[in-house]
């Protein structure tokens, strides 16, 4: 399903039904339920919604910290994560048609005209357990080795790079540019090798005290992903550290100090500089600045409008405070308990907030004015006395270009009316 | 408006490694009774730090160098540990900012929350007694004074009788009152889950079906009294019991929806009958020794009221008001006294060779005649009067403590300016600076005892000026009160079964679901919403006087926040709370604030009302505190403070903020600021608003954004008069 107005562009991230559940003794958590956007390249997608409603395990499921229980998620176009629980389903579902079958064949009253086909359901059976099995083999290998499989294709390509180069090179192996190019490959295979695709996402976390460790020096720190890519020339990684150190507003001099010498913004900002220096093509940032003072809020959101301009970054931005996210966003995702109940471009959705829900997100931001303050009321949310899902289950629908709710036939209908009534 | 709390010159430093940190340096506030105050500034500029030695908890190297908090006619810093321990909860509660520390990993929720309650009740239980006594007393005595009786005459034996008579009824009623209270709340229960229930099956989500039957069933029960609901719905709950067992069975919930229509009408009766007067009734079933005559509820009421009011009350009320007359007219002759006697010692303490004897000998008698000019009877203490003896002493010990430490710190800072130099002088740069050496001004110190009996002499003045506006009638209903209220609290004891209830039905009204599961959990396993919520029940618990909010909302998001600020302020309204509230969010403070304080380096640099404060602001930080925020409108890059905030170790020699503010004037550095009076309600202390400052403006995106919430609130003003005027069409 595609979220986006028409465009030529690819999206850059592509979330398909997207669930995580988790097992909590007898029963299941579902966190996230049936969740899909797309990210366009460029832009800065807003994931709000109440605490535990499954916003920052989205972001957690799609840079793989869980395994996520089904679904897809494609980043540039390769399947990075995939769950196999809609495949399991339709497994137990074929196994249930058949033992249904099998009954009807053996039940002693037959209807007359009524002839059970046991053979041919079987077959159906083995059909159909064979496809899911065959796509579940192919969902879990890209859930574990979809960073290897992209490190396979870099060798192969960087092999036969080398390999016509080092042809072109005359004389053979006495020839001493032989050798430098033969060196230069070993380099550039090594390289390869350690090349992760994941890592082209890179996340900030919400507690900037937490999420550094406070044994480690800033360098260390920083240059942790670098070390871990294989990057062991100390020269190398310490120019890229001070480059992005200043990049992120901070001094060489903090290389050499700990995080516990720093003030909350400047945690803020090393966390920042770490997700920059792998130089990803997107950022999830987790509620990067809810536990800043307000004056250093804006220094951070500030740093992360320069970066994502300078850098050219896509930007998950998850938060909770609706007025920030409607200044940095350019589309809002709002979810509730685990499901998406509505998407739009951040105009559209505070100028035309269709669901509930968001209408009572929009109710309870806290505006600097007394006098409105005073006479605000809050639009309490719920489910039960808003719609009426008996029958027909809401689904996310496109209401208007761009704008997608989710709802029942019955309020999908409703709203088409409003929105007539109001183009009128 | 009644002050609560006083905050004088408050100044508190910290002594670490790298030197004195100083956090707060002369706040000065007043809290009024039902209000919220707002201190907003960022973090490290002294918020919390002002808060916690209000609440008495300053961390271990804090020093407390000078100032007062006045509560209750008591010097908040100048009292025992014991005496706080008293206050600390019960009477000053605070929510704190981190609620994962504020909670006890290893004890469950429920434990935390009744811990209190238990521990609590029992000394305040013993307090209400003892200030009952202690009222009693004071007021037997007035009454007898007032009449001029003699001692052992027959009129004080009754006057005596008559106050323990008083003692002997005022709390009879207590377990009357109680038993219809619960019941009441029953009632109440059954009507709510009866119409959660109804709703339920009509949107066919129905969970949980058996524990709700258990839980309408208990109540229901629980409800049956004389004068709430009645025995029929004993019948009817039963009924249901076993239409609920047929409806799961057959999974069709709609077939008990007839009786629980039933069961809802008579609850609904029994929550809005009128309960009786258990007051009059206490007398009327101690002293008539006559049966209760049946009668309806209403005229039951008059009846006895009336019977009250012939036999004891109109009378009682009459000794009363000489008693309190009788008191109030000796204690402005005292006033009278007290003033003249200050006259007499002023010069003593203003002029002259100061001796440490003397002056101790002179405050001493002064104290006397101050405290002997108390009125005993008032309910409401004078905080000058009251701490008149510990400040006036604390101010003549500065004064002669200083002479000796003025000559040795003089000595000190010579010492160390010579080294100074002398290392300067061979051309190397000296790796510390001289501390200035800490001299207490002498005059002013002086100053200080002088101001101290000025201050209470003006007091005294004024009182006796305003005698006319003394209103008898309204004291000796208002003691009547207070004596029935301190009798309540020596009934009301805590089992921990209702302590259990309490902290259960806290726990909804702070927004838990299912508070029964979660009355056994630890804080592990709660959110961090939850957790802040279970921190503001605990704070609730005690029934505080003041609430002092931390940072409540600060990890919360929107809707919770919202919810958690619905809550505070309904608790302000229906217990008539004053509140300080801390935050660095000016958005949150909008609606919950009477007035704001934006404190910045450890100085409270604007005050003023909300209004004041959000469509008038004047200080710089103000301003660029409202400019660093975004808002719905916001489109263009955010302005935000550049730099931190300073190092307190070496605050800054001129206006702290000066270093970050792009309005600074070559005057901020150099000279600190004084606090400029704009209005009544509001004030600032920026050098702008002195009258030779050039004119500025303010920030684009703050007369912007003041510019479009005028228009916003005057176009809502306007839909609102036509849409009344609609109405009246």
């Amino acid at each position: 399903m595609s979220n986006q107005p028409e465009t030529n562009k690819e999206p850059l991230l592509r979330v398909e039904h997207l669930s995580q559940y988790f097992r909590l003794g007898p029963t299941t958590l579902k966190a996230v339920n049936n969740v899909s956007f797309d990210i366009m390249p460029g832009e800065v997608f807003g994931l709000v919604g109440e605490s535990g409603c499954g916003k920052t395990t989205t972001g957690r499921s799609i840079i793989k910290l869980y395994n996520c229980t089904d679904g897809n998620v494609y980043f540039k176009g390769r399947r990075i994560c995939a769950g196999t629980l809609s495949y399991k389903n339709a497994k137990k579902e074929a196994y249930k048609a058949l033992w249904a079958d099998v009954k009807k064949a053996c039940s002693k009253k037959k209807t007359e005209g009524e002839k059970v086909d046991l053979k041919a359901s079987i077959a159906n059976w083995h059909r159909i357990c064979h496809e899911q099995n065959v796509q579940i083999r192919k969902a879990k290998h890209d859930q574990k080795r979809c960073d290897k499989d992209y490190a396979k294709e870099n060798i192969a390509l960087v092999k036969a790079d080398y390999k016509a180069r080092l042809k072109a090179v005359e004389g053979g192996f006495k020839n001493k540019e032989y050798k430098k190019v033969l060196w230069e490959y070993v380099k550039a295979y090594f390289f390869a090798r350690k090349e992760r695709y994941v890592t082209k996402i890179q996340m900030i976390f919400q507690d900037p005290i937490a999420s550094l460790d406070p044994r480690m020096t800033v360098r260390e720190i920083i240059a942790e992903g670098l070390t871990i890519r294989g990057i062991r020339n100390k020269k190398l990684v310490d120019e890229l550290v001070y480059e992005v150190l200043e990049k992120v507003g901070l001094v060489r001099e903090h290389a050499n100090r700990y995080p516990h010498e720093f003030s909350g913004g400047q945690r803020q900002r090393i966390g920042v500089a770490r997700a920059i220096i792998m130089r990803p093509d997107m950022i999830i940032a987790d509620e990067p600045i809810s536990a800043l003072d307000v004056s250093i809020q804006a220094q951070v959101i500030n740093l992360l409008n320069d970066l994502r301009h300078e850098l050219g970054l896509t930007i998950m931005f998850i938060a909770h405070d609706l007025s920030v996210v409607k200044y940095f966003s350019d589309r809002i995702g709002v979810m509730y308990y685990g499901n998406m109940v509505e998407l739009a471009t951040s105009e559209e959705l505070f100028k035309h907030p269709f669901h509930p829900y968001t209408r009572s997100l929009l109710s309870a931001i806290p505006l600097p004015d007394p006098i409105y303050e005073k006479q605000r009321e809050r639009i309490v949310y719920n489910p039960l006395a808003d719609h009426d899902y008996s029958v027909d289950k809401p689904t996310l629908r496109e209401v208007c270009p761009g704008h997608f709710v989710s709802c029942n036939e019955a309020e999908f209908q409703k709203l088409q009316e409003i929105l007539a009534a109001e183009a009128k | 408006m009644e002050k609560k709390l006083e905050v004088k010159d408050l100044r508190i430093s910290f002594r670490t490694d790298a030197g004195k940190v100083q956090a707060v340096r002369d706040i000065s506030f007043d809290l009024y009774k039902n209000e919220t105050l707002a201190i907003v500034g960022e973090s490290g500029s002294g918020k919390s730090v002002t808060n916690k030695a209000i609440i008495g908890i300053s961390a271990v190297n804090a020093i407390i160098e000078s100032g007062e908090i006045i509560y209750d006619g008591m010097d908040l810093l100048k009292i025992s540990e014991d005496d706080f321990h008293k206050l600390r909860g019960d009477k000053i509660a605070m929510i704190f900012q981190d609620p994962l520390s504020a909670l006890d990993p290893i004890c469950r929720i429920g434990k935390q929350l009744t811990e209190a309650m238990i521990l609590k009740n029992r000394a305040a239980r013993r307090d209400a007694r003892r200030t009952f006594n202690r009222m009693t007393k004071r007021l037997l005595k007035a009454m007898d004074a007032a009449m001029g009786v003699e001692k052992g005459s027959d009129q004080a034996k009754a006057n005596q009788k008559r106050i323990d008579d008083f003692d002997r009824f005022s709390s009879k009623h207590l377990s009357m009152e109680k038993v219809y209270n619960a019941a009441q709340q029953a009632a109440v229960v059954v009507v709510e889950e009866i119409d959660d229930l109804l709703f339920h099956i009509e949107k066919k989500a129905v969970s949980e079906f058996s524990k709700k039957v258990r839980h309408i069933v208990r109540h229901a029960k629980d409800s049956v009294h004389e004068h709430v609901v009645d025995a029929g719905i004993v019948a009817l709950a039963d009924e249901f019991k076993a239409t609920a067992k047929e409806a799961r069975s057959k999974k069709d919930y709609s077939l008990v929806v007839d009786v629980l229509n039933r069961m809802l009408v008579l609850a609904k009766e029994g929550v809005e009958r009128v309960s009786p007067n258990y007051f009059a009734l206490g007398y009327y079933l101690t002293f008539a020794g006559q049966p209760l005559p049946e009668m309806e509820i209403g005229e039951l009421n008059a009846f006895l009221r009336a019977y009250l009011d012939e036999h004891y009350m109109l009378s009682f009320i009459e000794d009363e008001k000489k008693a309190l007359q009788w008191s109030y007219e000796r204690s402005l002759e005292a006033k009278r006294v007290v003033i003249d006697a200050l006259a007499e010692a002023r010069p003593l303490f203003a002029e002259g060779e100061a001796d440490k004897q003397a002056f101790r000998a002179a405050a001493k008698a002064l104290s006397e005649k101050v405290a002997d000019s108390i009125d005993p009877l008032k309910l409401v203490k004078d905080s000058a009067a009251y701490t008149f003896k510990t400040s006036l002493r604390s101010a003549i010990d500065t004064y002669f403590d200083a002479i000796p430490n003025n000559a040795r710190e003089q000595r000190r800072f010579d010492k160390e300016t010579k080294r100074y130099d002398r290392i300067i002088a061979r051309g190397k740069t000296p790796d510390y600076k001289v501390t200035p050496a800490k001299i207490v001004d002498l005059e002013l110190a002086r100053d200080n005892i002088v101001h101290i009996l000025d201050n209470l002499s003006a007091r005294y003045q004024k009182d006796l000026e305003n005698r006319d506006s003394y209103d008898v009638a309204v004291e000796a209903v208002a003691l009547i009160d207070f004596l029935k209220e301190k009798a309540q609290a020596v009934a009301y004891r805590v089992t921990p079964l209702v302590a259990k209830n309490k902290a259960i039905k806290l726990m909804e009204e702070v927004g838990i679901p299912e508070p029964e599961r979660r009355y056994r959990q630890y804080p592990f396993q709660f959110s961090g919403g939850m957790r802040q919520r279970i921190v503001i029940a605990i704070a609730l618990a005690a029934n505080p006087d003041i609430l002092i909010c931390d940072e409540p909302t600060t990890a919360l998001d929107v809707t919770i926040q919202a919810q958690i600020l619905e809550l505070i302020n309904k608790l302000k309204r229906e217990r008539n709370l004053s509140i300080i509230f801390i935050t660095h969010d000016l958005g949150v403070v909008a609606n919950m604030a009477d007035r704001i304080a934006v404190m910045y380096a450890g100085k409270i640099v604007e005050m003023g009302t909300a209004e004041d404060i959000f469509y008038r602001p004047a200080h710089p930080y103000t301003w660029a505190l409202l400019s660093s925020m975004p808002d719905l409108d916001t489109n263009e890059k955010l302005e935000a403070i550049p730099g931190t905030p300073p190092n307190m170790i070496y605050p800054p020699k001129g206006d702290a903020f000066a270093a970050r503010n792009k309005y600074a004037m070559k005057i901020d550095f150099e000279l600190q600021p004084p606090m400029f009076q704009i209005s009544e309600t509001h004030c600032a202390a920026t050098w702008l608003l002195h009258p030779d400052a050039p004119k500025v403006d303010l920030p684009r995106p703050v007369a912007e954004r003041i510019e479009r919430m005028h228009r916003i609130n005057s176009e809502n003003a306007r839909l609102k008069a036509e849409a009344e005027g609609d109405d009246h069409e």
